[in-house]
């Protein structure tokens, strides 16, 4: 089997924009270059239809098998937006690009199909989602919650932002437990009167110190 | 019941946990058993959920870098230096070249100090006790270095972001080359003991196989898919840090040793030849570390207004000893990340553990389990319902059968 | 310092992790190793709670894991001590506010000796399991 060949990130969006047309949203590509000799790695961001998300996935399958990462979510007010972390043509140097494929649902129909028949590995992610952000995925094979005790309450999602998030009752503060309060507020040094710099007020003396 | 009890095997249950093998969190596990064969194991994470990334996303970014050094306690400096590093991307914050360096040899420190730990918790369950105080008892040089230079020996607390906390001074360099030269000497002596040991060989060879197609449809990630022959490594592919500067290449299983097959033993390989890269790459380092500040701002409170005002949304992506290492920041104008997850290294190795147990034997079930390197074997108890009595099985008990197989193989040679 | 007699010389441990983050398991482990040593004091670190002494607990209680640390400490045979390792044990640590942890240890168990730290150093451990031999002498005195 011949390996498809190495594409620069400009291509691989200009594949999704023939193939998809109006259902690529957005598309940007962002770089950063660390080290002496700033070696650039390069990140693909797509926002895309929520339909389209398949096709994608099968699309970024045939340039080259992906590596799938994670799946991030966010909640942003009237919608959620689900970004599919993958990154492809791993093995290569100085040559992995990062793919984000990002979806937004709107709260009225939180439903996405799975990718776990395309990609096993997704399956952790997705059960994650559906329990920390209130989505289904449909035709997930094994739904079950993941992280979250199963006596936790339905309906509670922890990283909404809305109604449905965490409500401050149920957050537990444990270093105010059994704290006393009757104990006195401990004196406050006395602040001493800086010396007199003749110089000009550089930076100031840090613990750690700069480079000898 | 069967009165020929050497025909018929009956299909029983297995839980093992929670308290067990643990990554980030101890892992509940069911076996379906048939014999002393596995047919099939179910896991359920869960039990280590702090909800971290909700809290995360109540604080804002310094105080976070103190949160993420305790998500695991043995990847001391991952989770910070990606969050770091997805949160220099959204600010648009350079890092100086110096601090860059700096990250790299603490990198590379823990890196040999976590495949040391892991090197000694795979000996003591194959039941070499002795080498598993011997692999620890080695692993405390890197951890005095790591003291000298951050001064703890866990949560390193050095990656502030926008550079390092603490500098390498010139007299802590000799130091760090002894420590180096130390490894070097001893680096022949453990691959000899490791590899060319036969019943290390009896035990680990052909047992908890992954194969190449099954490791890149699980997602699969270092060591665990290189000892595969998925070359993937975060270094070499997607450079951060020094790594651009350096020539790192991934680490596949020699020819020598037959190529790569994915099953435990060559995953020691693997973990055993990256020990020795990681002191070829602290000593290139320290050989050509430029000059410079370590730090992109010194003052706090301008640090966290640029931060306040950073926009967007990054990924910071590392290879821990176990894999990529990723957390997602989006930021849009408060203190705290409108959104950050996070992706340790062990979340995606742990579907790995389905094909590789099938058809293994319960004796074998730790090492397997073992092999992926989850961040720490801690106490397991196993539960086995046989013929409807139920007896449990402790730690000890399952350690022990594992250290029994051990014996029988060496007898009957 | 004299040991008591029914621990006879020894000090059987069991290590309990109810969530932590591993920092501290592995400064446990790590004190059982030849550098630290503590097997000439006669600390052994055992697989089950039955075979136990000292019950050595770490991490803040998840909601999980809370009621089989309680199954844990009933198993454990008297006369017992349970000692609390690391912070977040103690007051939460950097975990001092979230929705699924059950707090601090000593809410879900009575706990006798506490080590601070971050994770606590083995020499401190040490210097904790000292303490709670001293302890365990006091209240045998008592009796």
């Amino acid at each position: 089997m011949s390996e498809t060949p190495h594409r620069t990130p400009q291509e691989i969006i200009d594949l999704y924009r023939t193939e998809f047309g109006a259902g690529v949203l957005d598309a940007t590509i962002t770089e950063r270059g660390e080290g002496v000799h700033k070696t650039k790695a390069y990140n693909i961001w797509i926002r895309l239809d929520k339909d389209l998300l398949r096709p994608a996935i099968k699309k970024l399958m045939d340039i080259r098998f992906p590596h799938f990462a994670v799946i991030a979510g966010s909640d942003l007010g009237d919608e959620i937006e689900l970004l599919y972390i993958l990154s492809i043509f791993y093995g290569t140097k100085f040559g992995e690009y990062m793919v984000t494929l990002a979806i937004r649902l709107k709260k009225t129909d939180l439903s996405v199909p799975t990718i776990t028949d395309l990609i096993p590995g997704a399956l952790l992610s997705e059960r994650e989602k559906q329990e920390f952000l209130g989505i289904t995925v449909t035709g997930i094979p094994d739904g079950r919650r993941l992280f979250l005790p199963d006596d936790f309450p339905q309906g509670v999602y922890p990283w909404r932002k809305d109604e449905t998030g965490i409500k401050p009752e149920m957050v537990r503060e444990l270093w105010a437990v059994n704290r006393p309060r009757d104990r006195p507020v401990p004196p406050v040094p006395e602040k001493k009167p800086a010396p007199e710099e003749p110089a000009a007020q550089g930076t100031q003396k840090t613990p750690g110190g700069a480079a000898e | 019941m069967s009165g020929d009890s050497g025909k018929k095997s009956i299909p029983y249950t297995v839980p093992i946990g929670p308290v067990h093998p643990a990554l980030k969190e101890p892992v509940m596990f069911t076996f379906q058993m048939e014999g002393e064969v596995v047919k099939s194991v179910d896991f359920a994470p869960g039990n280590t959920h702090r909800g971290i990334e909700w809290m995360g996303m109540r604080r804002n970014p310094v105080q976070i870098v103190h949160l993420t050094d305790r998500i695991c306690g043995i990847c001391g400096i991952v989770h910070s230096l990606s969050f770091a590093r997805a949160v220099e991307q959204i600010a648009e914050i350079e890092v100086p070249p110096r601090a860059d360096y700096i990250r790299t040899i603490m990198h590379e420190l823990e890196r040999i100090q976590s495949h040391l730990l892991w090197a000694g918790v795979a000996a003591h369950e194959l039941g070499f006790d002795s080498l598993f105080y011997l692999a620890w008892r080695v692993r405390e040089q890197s951890m005095d270095l790591i003291e000298n230079i951050t001064g703890n020996r866990v949560n390193y607390a050095i990656v502030q972001i926008g550079g390092v906390r603490r500098d390498i001074s010139t007299d802590q360099i000799p130091l760090v080359e002894q420590g180096l030269a130390y490894y070097r000497g001893l680096l022949g002596q453990m691959k000899n003991v490791f590899l060319n040991d036969s019943t290390i060989r009896m035990r680990c060879r052909d047992h908890g196989l992954l194969s190449y197609r099954d490791a890149q449809l699980l997602c699969t990630i270092g060591p665990t898919a290189r000892a595969s022959g998925v070359a993937m490594d975060v270094r070499h592919d997607y450079p951060y840090c020094a790594y651009g500067d350096l020539d790192v290449h991934p680490v596949l299983p020699p020819q020598e040793s037959g190529g790569p097959k994915g099953d435990v033993y060559d995953r020691i390989i693997v973990r055993l030849l990256e020990i020795a890269q990681s002191i070829d790459i602290i000593q290139q380092c320290l050989d050509t570390m430029p000059a410079g500040e370590i730090l992109w701002e010194k003052k706090m409170p301008k640090l966290l207004m640029t931060l306040k005002k950073a926009r967007g949304e990054a990924i910071g992506r590392v290879e821990a000893p176990r894999g990529e290492c990723m957390h997602y920041v989006r930021m849009d104008g408060n203190d705290a990340p409108a959104t950050w997850k996070v992706k340790a290294s062990s979340y995606s190795n742990l579907m790995s553990w389905i094909p590789m147990l099938k058809g293994e034997q319960l004796a074998d079930i730790p090492i397997i389990v073992a092999s992926i390197d989850p961040c720490m074997s801690c106490t397991d108890r196993v539960a086995v319902i046989q013929d409807g009595s139920a007896g449990f099985l402790k730690k000890d008990d399952l350690t022990r059968l594992s250290q029994k197989k051990t014996l029988r193989l060496m007898q009957c040679r | 310092m004299k040991l008591t007699k029914s621990f006879n010389r020894s000090l059987w441990v069991f290590h309990l992790n109810t969530g932590s983050c591993n920092g501290c398991e592995i400064e446990i482990v790590a004190t059982v190793t030849p550098r630290y040593d503590p097997e000439r004091f006669g600390m052994k670190l055992v697989g089950s709670p039955k075979h136990a002494d000292v019950l050595l607990v770490t991490g803040p209680v998840t909601k999980k894991m809370a009621p089989r640390v309680r199954r844990v400490y009933e198993q454990v045979p008297d006369p017992k001590l349970v000692m609390c390792i690391g912070t977040c044990g103690q007051s939460g640590g950097v975990f001092y506010d979230s929705y699924n942890l059950d707090g601090p240890i000593d809410q879900v168990l009575p706990v006798d000796v506490y080590v601070p730290g971050c994770p606590p150093r083995p020499e401190a451990i040490i210097f904790g399991v000292v303490k709670a031999l001293e302890k365990l002498e006091r209240l045998e005195a008592a009796q």
